[in-house]
């Protein structure tokens, strides 16, 4: 259940500004790890800006939708829901410069196949992929682990999915005005794609997003599902309640409404500038990298590097820094 | 004992002095190393009579003449069976002619004299007396119960007394150290003559000696009742008490807030025509215990929880 899901406790944020903090505070930590010799005025021309960051993620959220879309074999809509919820997670708490999304995305769709028990082996996973698929396979399972600590081991992901269904079901069942409820999917299915383009699935419940979806397909469809909403599913909850659904039913539709996809142009500008200021520690084609990966092989008991985050608390997190990364 | 050797190796006591000689049955020694490169799949046989022979029943020899040995053997064996006390006869004769035949019997076995009879005079006897030999069996091991018992609190008992003669000890070597200082003390700063302080000194060591004899306290072996503490269950069986607690209520469990409206219940679902609306499973799913009830149900249940929820 929702209500007592570590998505609720941990990963439901209060309002975009709290994201937005969290991201700031992210890039900052890279950019003084990596960059304190570089002065304050001239720093963003070589590390990414946190407006950069979010758009290149929000073009690499495109392709992940497309890397589920065309997967074969043919995906279920929670992987990739699963997927969106870890991306978007992950970075959160971490920086793109630290790890490359195109690395992550592909970990969180495999992490994601596993815990909705979308059964691929890491073979026929990375036969989807374009380019030196034992590469991919190897970055895959090595950022698997690193993905996990980073969620914190909270995989459990409640989805829009199921509470649409159930909406669906309600609505046949006690809603008989609305003639053939079933012409409302095509348009919820359009809708909930672009909900994960957004930040709506970090700051409302699932439930919430699946209601906004069934009332925005309704008003497509020129029907109006408002009696439904406040005769049944709220007739004995309070006012302020109902002021609350309706209000996080607007802000989501509205973000639904705002979803462009970032210009090419900017994007590919920026994956340069990444190129160059990413982590290299992190990068499997630096010579850092390799020289990190051949060392693991040779002793067993190498001393933990990178960030790890042990505790997640709602007031910011605290990476414990290694001597190697700083 | 310089003269022992190992008839298969060779080796003597004086070469090798761990050497340890085994014997079995048959009463043919052989020193340890022989028999753990004999034995080594457990059986084997003899090299000497080529009797087959097991390892398990080699033990160390303790008798110089193995025969002896062999001997010891073949009456424990025989005495397993020829169990019968003085109480099972009428007369003293009779008894006296029950252990002759004994006594036959061993010396037979030991000297290979009519083996083949003798083993059926034995087997016979067993099936004549099979219920006299389960019985004093039984009796025997009961006695012999007993006697261990006895043979442990007479160690306990000894025990007791070697700890306290040794505190004793202790106690008198401390308090003769402690008496020479405190003379010491004296000769050095009283001002009278040495003689006396000696003399006085003297006087109030056996004044001591006589007060000092502690009471020797008994370690407990058994509890308040009586019974032992090693051995009470072999003869009593005691049933444990079990503590009864308060009786077992039923709690509904708790069902967490779910933070939106409340989904229709199980009946509700049934009764209120939610099922028109979802697949119904078919009879392949019904068989194994699959009802299209339950994921209605969590469909509906998804779909209100959260409902309410206030960032």
């Amino acid at each position: 259940m929702f209500s007592t899901s570590s998505q609720r406790k941990f990963w439901t944020f209060s309002d975009e500004n709290e994201l937005a903090r969290h991201r700031e505070k992210h890039n900052l930590d890279y950019i003084s790890r990596h960059g304190h010799q570089i002065d304050e005025y001239q720093r963003y021309n070589f590390f990414l800006s946190p407006e950069e960051e979010r758009l290149l993620l929000r073009q690499y959220e495109l392709h992940l939708k497309e890397f589920c879309k065309r997967f074969s074999p043919p995906m279920p809509k929670g992987v990739v829901g699963t997927a969106f919820h870890y991306f978007k997670r992950f970075y959160l708490y971490n920086s793109s410069m630290d790890y490359h999304p195109k690395e992550i995305l592909a970990t969180c769709v495999y992490l994601a196949c596993k815990v909705e028990e979308f059964n691929v082996s890491i073979g026929q996973f990375v036969a989807n992929i374009k380019g030196d698929r034992d590469k991919a396979s190897d970055i895959i399972l090595n950022n698997e682990l690193l993905l996990m600590q980073q969620l914190n081991y909270h995989l459990t992901i409640h989805n829009p999915f199921r509470p649409v269904e159930g909406f669906l079901i309600d609505i046949k069942t006690r809603c008989c005005t609305l003639p053939n409820p079933e012409r409302l999917r095509s348009g919820i299915d359009e809708f909930l794609e672009k909900v994960f383009l957004t930040d709506a699935c970090l700051l409302y419940a699932p439930s919430q997003i699946a209601l906004a979806a069934v009332l925005h397909a309704a008003s497509k469809e020129q029907e109006n599902l408002d009696s439904y909403v406040t005769d049944m599913l709220f007739r004995d909850a309070g006012p302020d309640k109902l002021a609350i659904l309706i209000e996080a039913v607007r802000k989501i539709r509205s973000m639904v409404k705002m979803v462009e996809s970032p210009a090419r142009e900017r994007v590919r500008v920026i994956e340069k500038k990444l190129d160059r200021c990413r982590n290299q520690e992190n990068n499997p084609d630096s010579e850092i990298y390799k020289r990190r990966m051949r060392e693991a092989l040779d002793e067993d008991d190498i001393p933990h590097t990178g960030p790890s985050r042990m505790s997640l608390d709602t007031s910011g997190v605290t990476q414990v820094l290694s001597p190697s990364a700083s | 004992m310089d003269d022992q050797a190992c008839p298969r190796c060779k080796t003597t006591k004086y070469r090798n002095p761990s050497l340890k000689l085994m014997v079995n049955v048959c009463g043919h020694a052989l020193c340890e190393n022989c028999v753990d490169l004999l034995f080594l799949k457990g059986s084997g046989s003899c090299p000497d009579c080529n009797v087959p022979l097991r390892r398990s029943n080699f033990r160390v020899q303790l008798f110089e003449d193995s025969m002896v040995e062999k001997e010891i053997d073949i009456r424990k064996r025989v005495l397993k069976d020829y169990n019968k006390k003085e109480e099972d006869f009428a007369t003293l004769r009779e008894y006296n002619d029950y252990l002759e035949e004994i006594e036959t019997i061993v010396y037979n076995l030991c000297n290979n004299i009519d083996i083949v009879g003798t083993n059926k005079r034995i087997e016979q006897y067993k099936k004549d007396n099979k219920e006299i030999i389960m019985k004093n069996k039984a009796k025997i091991g009961r006695e012999e119960l007993e006697l261990e018992e006895i043979l442990e609190i007479e160690k306990q008992m000894e025990d007791l007394r070697r700890a306290e003669i040794s505190r004793l000890e202790q106690e008198a070597k401390k308090q003769k150290i402690r008496e020479k200082e405190a003379l010491i003390d004296e000769l050095m700063f009283a001002e009278g003559d040495a003689k006396d302080i000696l003399n006085t000194f003297a006087q109030s060591i056996a004044k001591k000696e006589e007060v000092d004899v502690v009471p020797i306290v008994p370690k407990v072996t058994q509890f308040s009742t009586g019974v032992k503490f090693s051995r009470g269950s072999g003869s009593q069986h005691n049933v444990p008490v079990i503590e009864e607690g308060p009786l077992y209520k039923y709690e509904a469990p708790i069902i967490p807030d779910r933070c939106g409206p409340d989904p229709p219940s199980i009946q509700n679902i049934i009764n209120g025509g939610y099922l028109h609306h979802v697949r119904a499973e078919n009879e392949t799913e019904k068989a194994g215990g699959y009802s299209s009830t339950l994921p209605c149900l969590r469909a509906l249940q998804d779909a209100m929880a959260g409902l309410y929820h206030a960032s």
